[in-house]
C-alpha cells in the first residue's frame, strides 16, 4: 500500500499543502481533487519521488500476506513499485517509434515484453498499424495518440502501483473505455493508483477514495458510492 | 494463496543491465537525429579551414604550436557543443523526469552517458586532429603514436567526465544557459593545458620521458578528481530535490 504521512511542502514561503496524509490499499484508487494550482500535480511529483517534501514522508508498504511476511514492511526502494504518468508529458523519446519507446521503458523496470503481447497491447490502444509500430517516430503522433502509447506502455508494467496525473487528456471516447478497462483491472489484480482528472465522469466508477486539496490541510474520505 | 499485485514483488535490472539500456538508447538517439553529430564535426571543419586560410604558411618552427593551438581550440569548442546536448533526447516529453522516477542506479545512468559521450567524442575529436595535420602538413606518424593516442583519450576522458555532469546540471538549474559556459571553461582549463603540453612533446619528442610523463600524469589526475566528482555529484542531481 502506498502511504504518506504528513506531508508538507513549500515554494519559497508558500505553502502549498502540509499536513497531508493518506493511506491506498490494494484495490483502491484515490482521487486527488482540488482547484488549479492547489497543489496537486505537486503532491503527484512528491508521490513519485521527483520533489522532496518538506515535512512527512512517503513509504510503499508490503501488507502481510500470511505466508512469507507477517507484519506489514517497508520496501527499500519505493521507486520499482511505483509508476507515473506526468501531466501534460508521456516521457516519449520523440524521434523514436513506439515500438523502440515502449520496449525501453519495459526493459528499464526488467520487464521483458514478448512480441505477440507489444502487438496485442499496440492494438488495443489503436496504436496497430505496422507504420505506427516501427520506424515512425512518436514526434508525429498526435496529442490522444501519444497520450494512448503512454498508457499502453502503463498496461504492461507489471508496477502496482500507478501514479496518474491527468491521465484522459487528449483522449478520445474509444480510449477512455479503453483506459477505463485497463484501470479496472489493475485494481481487480489487487494494483492500486493516484489520479488527478478535473474530468470526474469517466472515473466515477472506479475512484473508492477523495482527497480534497485546496485549503492548506488536506483529508481523506471514501468516495460516495455512485449511483 | 496466491499474491496480488500489491504484494509481488517486481523484477530487478542489474548495473550492467542499466549501463547498457542507457548507452544502446543513447546511441539509437543520436542515430535517431544525426544533425547532433554532424553539426559539431561541421563546426570543427570550418575552424579548422578558416585557420589554416587566414594563418597561411605558418614559419616551421612555429607550425607544431601552431596546429596544437588550433586543434585544441577547435575540439574544445566542438566538443562543448556535443558535450552540451548529450541529454537533449531526454529533455524532450520529460523522460529525464520518468527516468528519475524509475528504479535506475544514478551512477549507470552517469557512466552510460559518460560511455556515449567517449564515442561521440571520438568521432569528432579523430576527424578534427587528422584534418589539423593535413592542413598544416604534419607527419601523419606522429600523430598515431601511442603518446598521442594516450595523451587524446586521456584528455576526451577528462571533458567528457565534466561534460556530461555539467550537461545535467543545466537540466535542473534555472539559469541553465550559462552555467554551462561558465563552468565547463574554467574547469577544463588544466586538462587543456596539460593535454597541449604532453601532445607537444609526444610530437616534436625533444623534452624526454619524464618531462612527458609528469604532464600526463597530471592529465590523469585531474581525469580522476573530475571522474570521481562526476559519479558523487550526479545522484545528487538526479534525486529529489
Amino acid at each position: 500500500m502506498l502511504k504518506a504521512t504528513q506531508l508538507g511542502f513549500s515554494f519559497r514561503s508558500r505553502h502549498l499543502f502540509r499536513n497531508v496524509s493518506f493511506t491506498v490499499r490494494p484495490g483502491q484508487l484515490l482521487h486527488l481533487r482540488g482547484p488549479n494550482g492547489a497543489g496537486k500535480t505537486t503532491l503527484m511529483a512528491v508521490l513519485a519521488g521527483l520533489l522532496a517534501p518538506v515535512h512527512g514522508s512517503v513509504d510503499y508498504v508490503i501488507e502481510p500476506d500470511g505466508k512469507r511476511t507477517t507484519e506489514a514492511e517497508g520496501v527499500p526502494d519505493p521507486k520499482r513499485w511505483i509508476e507515473y504518468l506526468p501531466a501534460e508529458a508521456n516521457g516519449h523519446f520523440l524521434r523514436m517509434d513506439a515500438l523502440t519507446n515502449i520496449r525501453f521503458w519495459g526493459k528499464l523496470r526488467g520487464h521483458t515484453i514478448p512480441e505477440d503481447q507489444l502487438t496485442v497491447t499496440l492494438r488495443a490502444w489503436d496504436l496497430d498499424h505496422k507504420w505506427l509500430r516501427f520506424g515512425f517516430p512518436v514526434e508525429k503522433f498526435s496529442t490522444g495518440m501519444k497520450r494512448r502509447l503512454a498508457l499502453a506502455r502503463l498496461s504492461l508494467s507489471e508496477a502496482p502501483c500507478f501514479l496518474l496525473d491527468e491521465p484522459l487528456y487528449g483522449l478520445d471516447d474509444a480510449a477512455i473505455k479503453m483506459f477505463q478497462t485497463m484501470l479496472r483491472a489493475h485494481l481487480n489484480r489487487g494494483g492500486l493508483g493516484v489520479i488527478i482528472s478535473h474530468d470526474t465522469v469517466p472515473i466515477r466508477d472506479l475512484v473508492t477514495e477523495v482527497l480534497a486539496i485546496g485549503s492548506v490541510a488536506a483529508s481523506q474520505q471514501h468516495a460516495p458510492v455512485s449511483s | 494463496m496466491s499474491l496480488t499485485s500489491a504484494q509481488r514483488t517486481p523484477p530487478v535490472v542489474s548495473f550492467g543491465q542499466q549501463l547498457k539500456l542507457i548507452v544502446t538508447q543513447g546511441v539509437r538517439a543520436e542515430l535517431a537525429d544525426r544533425e547532433r553529430l554532424l553539426s559539431p564535426l561541421l563546426f570543427a571543419a570550418t575552424i579548422m579551414i578558416l585557420f589554416a586560410f587566414t594563418l597561411g604558411d605558418v614559419d616551421p618552427s612555429f607550425r607544431v604550436k601552431v596546429f596544437l593551438a588550433q586543434t585544441f581550440l577547435t575540439l574544445f569548442l566542438a566538443l562543448q557543443i556535443s558535450f552540451a546536448r548529450i541529454f537533449e533526447p531526454d529533455t524532450q516529453d520529460r523522460v529525464f523526469d520518468l527516468m528519475r522516477t524509475c528504479p535506475l542506479h544514478s551512477e549507470a545512468w552517469y557512466l552510460g552517458k559518460f560511455i556515449l559521450v567517449l564515442i561521440t567524442g571520438t568521432l569528432i575529436l579523430l576527424p578534427t586532429f587528422l584534418l589539423g595535420g593535413l592542413l598544416h602538413s604534419q607527419d601523419a606518424s606522429p600523430l598515431l603514436t601511442w603518446q598521442m593516442t594516450l595523451t587524446l583519450f586521456l584528455t576526451l576522458f577528462g571533458l567528457a567526465s565534466l561534460g556530461v555532469l555539467l550537461s545535467a546540471m543545466t537540466m535542473r538549474a534555472l539559469a541553465r544557459q550559462i552555467i554551462f559556459p561558465l563552468l565547463y571553461f574554467p574547469l577544463t582549463t588544466p586538462v587543456l593545458l596539460a593535454a597541449v603540453q604532453a601532445s607537444e612533446i609526444a610530437l616534436v619528442g625533444n623534452s624526454g620521458d619524464e618531462t612527458f610523463n609528469a604532464w600526463l600524469t597530471l592529465l590523469a589526475g585531474f581525469d580522476v578528481i573530475y571522474f570521481t566528482l562526476g559519479i558523487l555529484l550526479f545522484g545528487s542531481l538526479v534525486e529529489p530535490s
